[in-house]
């Protein structure tokens, strides 16, 4: 069916311990956005990253797309490679960003962290669910909800994210922009 | 023609709307932007007359080929027919008024009501229903109760638009000479244009027509506005429009396009130097197809309001359509146009690059936003309303000798468009009929 965020190999659970440097990789990637230490957040994305949240399409069950939902060729929020990355980090850091001054507050959570061996030794497949609460002036706030698939590569005892898939369930985005990551 | 919908009847208009909107002292007023009694009059006067877009016909290549879109806040499917045609029906059942298709795009034979199974195919005849057999026993006229068909479809180099008023006049004689710039984007080169996959709908806490305004002929905010985005995405500040030698804002019966010539202004911004390169590789092409001014066109620094919401910005190649959902929101669809001869790394590019400036997440947009809704939001202080909006800059521009059609000012850091649209919308808000509305255009309807 639709939204489909699993390939078809078969999936090897990592130990407990590993489990958790994931889950502690990705509640610290989610602190760095809540702290606006952007440059950080870059440092944790490997090279060839590709970061990716497609538009969603209220479609019928016959008339499914590539990935259901959602297809590789069509609109999409994010389709970011690093440099793209960057370009996004040097706005939010201008001094004449005028829609992040006052600066939007971010709490970013992470749930339902699911860490399988990936398809090369150091590579870990992790599913995972969060939330994003973002409130600007003095009422504005916004909620979004997604899954998330990452591609994690283990490297000097850290990861990198080489690749993201977020999910959104909304095909109409209810507030005006996304102006932080997910 | 039983099928064709029924026109709304046109109520009074309001009769202080002229304290709201002097377009002759360069003056409008907040209220516009939030007042319920004059929203309600747009839906009736202008969003329930008016031509408005609804589809690229690249969208539906296919017999039963269907999108849904609003026209206003009503709701639509537009479907390709077997001959060819197009269509465009109320997205409600004639029985009880369900919704008869959920998705927003696909293939399809008909469309079916989920409610008591009155389905329809995709010329919108109603053809069957659930326990048919009582139907007969009431006499019931099949023919009479199909989908109800809007007034009137056309398309212009692969835009499609519709409206619900029989009374309205041609879609070509509406755009005007328009057209002759429209055509600068939509065909510049042989096989027209296409849309990219997928359709982005985001909400914005805004009036519609402070969007649409914007891209009807401001520039004038883009370098300020728009600073960050510039210096993220070009490492400097954006082109000082003030410093190019040659532009103009145009407009006609309300529409507006206000641009440079300097050909690749607009698209420079994506950070991607292939499209730069692209643009520069078709201009001589361009230039045999349409002359060397248009070819300059193509993706300079401009932008561009089909009145009343539909908008787009050549070079960037995003199109829009600013849909009202009351005096305080809107719901933004966005799509991404191409070539259709454009090689597919070029296409791929602009689908990138207008993401990564005009979209949700795109660094240009996240800062109009902001603008726009609270533009919006002040405006429904009892007091700040009442006040007075400043629109009068370049009062005296407009350029009597010129062979370019259309109402043709001088500069592109100019007012005059956004008063020619509020002008236009207010003479729409003034008038029972197509035939009451005033024809305030001086220049030439045609071009040789």
């Amino acid at each position: 069916m639709a939204n489909q965020t699993e390939t078809q190999v078969e999936l090897r659970p990592v130990s407990m311990e590993q489990h958790h440097k994931v889950s502690c990789f990705l509640a610290r990637e989610y602190r760095l956005l809540d702290e606006e230490k952007f440059d950080e957040w870059l440092a944790l994305m490997h090279e060839d990253v590709h970061y990716w949240m497609p538009g969603i399409e209220n479609r019928r069950r016959e008339n499914l797309l590539e990935h259901g939902f959602y297809a590789s060729d069509h609109m999409a929020y994010f389709d970011d490679k690093l440099r793209d990355l960057q370009r996004r980090v040097a706005r939010f850091q201008q001094p004449s960003a005028w829609a992040e001054n006052p600066g939007t507050r971010n709490v970013h959570q992470v749930s339902n962290i699911e860490v399988y061996y990936g398809e090369t030794d150091g590579e870990y497949l992790v599913h995972s669910v969060f939330q994003s609460v973002r409130s600007r002036g003095m009422d504005e706030e916004y909620v979004i909800y997604g899954r998330r698939t990452d591609v994690l590569v283990e490297e000097g005892g850290s990861f990198k994210l080489k690749k993201r898939l977020i999910l959104i369930p909304n095909a109409t985005l209810s507030c005006k922009n996304i102006n932080t990551f997910l | 023609m039983s099928n064709i919908i029924k026109t709304v009847d046109v109520t009074d208009s309001l009769e202080n709307l002229s304290e709201f909107c002097d377009i002759e002292n360069g003056r409008i007023s907040g209220k516009i932007f939030s007042d319920k009694a004059i929203y309600e009059q747009e839906l009736e006067k202008i969003f329930a007359r008016c031509w408005l877009f609804v589809a690229h016909e690249s969208q539906i290549p296919k017999t039963g080929d269907y999108i849904t879109t609003t026209m206003g806040e009503d709701e639509v499917i537009v479907v390709r027919q077997k001959d060819g045609g197009i269509k465009v029906f109320l997205n409600a059942c004639p029985h009880r008024g369900n919704k008869v298709c959920f998705a927003e795009s696909g293939s399809t034979r008909g469309f079916i009501c989920n409610y008591h199974g009155w389905s329809f195919n995709t010329a919108g005849n109603l053809v069957g229903q659930h326990e048919s057999g009582i139907y007969e026993a009431s006499d019931f006229d099949k023919s009479k109760w199909g989908l109800k068909e809007v007034a009137q479809v056309d398309s212009w180099k692969g835009l499609v638009f519709a409206t619900f008023d029989p009374e309205a006049p041609t879609l070509k004689e509406y755009l005007g000479p328009m057209t002759w710039y429209l055509d600068a984007l939509f065909d510049n080169q042989e096989g027209g244009t296409e849309f990219a996959g997928g359709c982005i709908r985001s909400t914005y806490e805004c009036n519609w027509k402070i969007a649409a305004e914007n891209f009807v002929g401001d520039i004038l905010h883009a370098g300020w506005t728009h600073d960050s985005a510039a210096r993220a995405m070009l490492g400097g500040a954006v082109a000082k429009v003030s410093d190019f030698e040659e532009s103009y804002s145009v407009n006609w019966n309300g529409h507006g396009y206000e641009f440079a010539l300097d050909t690749v202004g607009n698209v420079a911004v994506l950070g991607e130097s292939a499209l730069n390169k692209y643009v520069h590789t078709i201009k001589p092409s361009v230039a045999e197809r349409l002359g060397e001014f248009r070819s300059n066109m193509v993706a300079s620094v401009s932008s561009c309001t089909i009145f009343p919401n539909f908008s787009f910005l050549a070079g960037q190649n995003t199109i829009r359509v600013w849909q009202p959902r009351g005096p305080n929101k809107i719901e933004l669809f966005s799509w991404v146009l191409v070539n259709k001869s454009a090689p597919d790394d070029i296409k791929e590019k602009w689908r990138k690059g207008a993401m990564m400036t005009f979209s949700p997440t795109g660094v240009f947009e996240m800062d109009d936003g902001e603008n726009w809704e609270y533009c919006t939001k002040t405006s429904k202080g009892k007091v700040t309303g009442a006040q007075d909006l400043y629109i009068g800059l370049g009062m005296n521009t407009l350029e009597r000798q010129t062979d370019l059609p259309g109402n043709v000012y001088k500069g592109q850091l100019n007012e005059a468009n956004a008063r020619a649209y509020y002008q236009h919308w207010y003479d729409h808000l003034n008038a029972k009929s197509w035939s009451e509305i005033p024809d305030r255009n001086v220049g030439k309807a045609e071009v040789e």
